[in-house]
């Protein structure tokens, strides 16, 4: 088996998952992983998918053109090599949320996670919100960061004082599971 | 009788650290009622904090009477520098915020708990409150700490954007 990579972007429309996975049948693939997303109406989804030997990235193109072209999609298949370890699952490393939020301005985001990973912070989700009220406007993201073992507080002093620069506030909690 | 404009985030006030109440005076009656009447005027508004109308002090106001979601229900009470005791285990609720009216997140917070302060007598009371009536008090002590419930949400797709808030 193969594993490719896919990403699709295009203004949302209904159908576009079901055309896009419906060919992703067609071309011989299964899908791993996925995940989608809408930002101010443009659609986006990344997958990762698995195939028999004879699939190529070509190939999947090919059998995804028609879709990609009724609803006018930006879409790039990657061939992916052998399992690589994803860093952010590396053993020892600690999960925790971080919540940013103040007035909004350019670089906040830059600020943040430069200073991730400075102390060696890996990000593996995030999320901003723009609330635009017309008097002050509201920024708010929100990260899932692993931290190398022992480091969270002084990454979180760390990461506060580059957030303050830039007048936004950042808490920091465990990213605790309950394994039942 | 007074309706206070609540502040929205990123207001300061909202981010800052509030002041024990110490005594209760006549000033401290007063940002009761205004709590109050502020929470009333606001139908879909469960509770209060001080520094959501400019107030930087350790006061609250909650109401969960009539709502869906409600255990407990104590009616409107309004507590000066409050403290929890005995929290129980947390569930997840999604909740919203007056000083956040257009997003709202999943939060972890305790069943139950008892919550103990002084009411606008100066009289100690102590509430075991639990379900909806529990989030509220704790999503209102956080108010008085500073935080907000995007300090607490679980995780990055655990903000949703919000439409309409009344």
């Amino acid at each position: 088996m193969v594993r490719f990579s896919l990403s699709a972007v295009g203004a949302d429309r209904p159908g576009i998952v079901a055309a896009l996975t419906g060919a992703l049948v067609d071309a011989g693939c299964n899908l791993l992983d996925s995940t989608m997303a809408i930002l101010q109406g443009q659609f986006a989804v990344l997958l990762v998918v698995s195939a028999p030997d004879t699939v190529s990235a070509q190939s999947i193109e090919t059998v995804l053109a028609p879709a990609a072209r009724r609803f006018e999609l930006m879409l790039a298949v990657r061939p992916l090599a052998g399992s690589v370890p994803d860093a952010a699952d590396a053993a020892g490393r600690e999960p925790w949320v971080l919540a940013i939020h103040g007035a909004d301005r350019p670089g906040i985001v830059h600020a943040v996670t430069a200073a991730l990973a400075e102390v060696g912070g890996n990000v593996v989700d995030l999320a901003t919100h723009l609330v635009d009220r017309g008097d002050t406007p509201l920024y708010a993201m929100t990260v899932r960061a692993t931290l190398p073992p022992g480091m969270a507080q002084s990454a979180a002093e760390h990461v506060r004082a580059a957030a303050a620069r830039v007048g936004v506030r950042c808490s920091f909690h465990r990213d605790d599971a309950d394994i039942l | 009788m007074a309706v206070v404009p609540v502040r929205l985030l990123p207001d300061p006030v909202l981010t800052m650290p509030a002041v024990a109440v110490g005594r209760v005076d006549d000033a401290a009656r007063s940002l009761a009622v205004d709590l109050l009447d502020t929470m009333a005027a606001s139908p879909a508004c469960v509770g209060l904090a001080a520094p959501q109308i400019g107030v930087s002090l350790r006061a609250f106001a909650v109401d969960v009477t009539g709502h869906r979601h409600a255990r407990s229900c104590h009616g409107p009470f309004v507590l000066f520098d409050p403290r929890v005791a005995e929290p129980g285990e947390a569930v997840v609720a999604r909740e919203g915020c007056m000083s956040v009216p257009d997003l709202t997140g999943d939060v972890a917070r305790p069943a139950d708990l008892t919550v103990t302060g002084f009411d606008p007598d100066g009289r100690r009371r102590s509430l075991r409150v639990d379900g909806f009536e529990a989030r509220a008090v704790l999503h209102e002590l956080d108010h008085l700490d500073g935080l907000v419930f995007l300090d607490r949400v679980a995780g990055p797709h655990s903000v949703f954007a919000r439409k309409v808030y009344r």
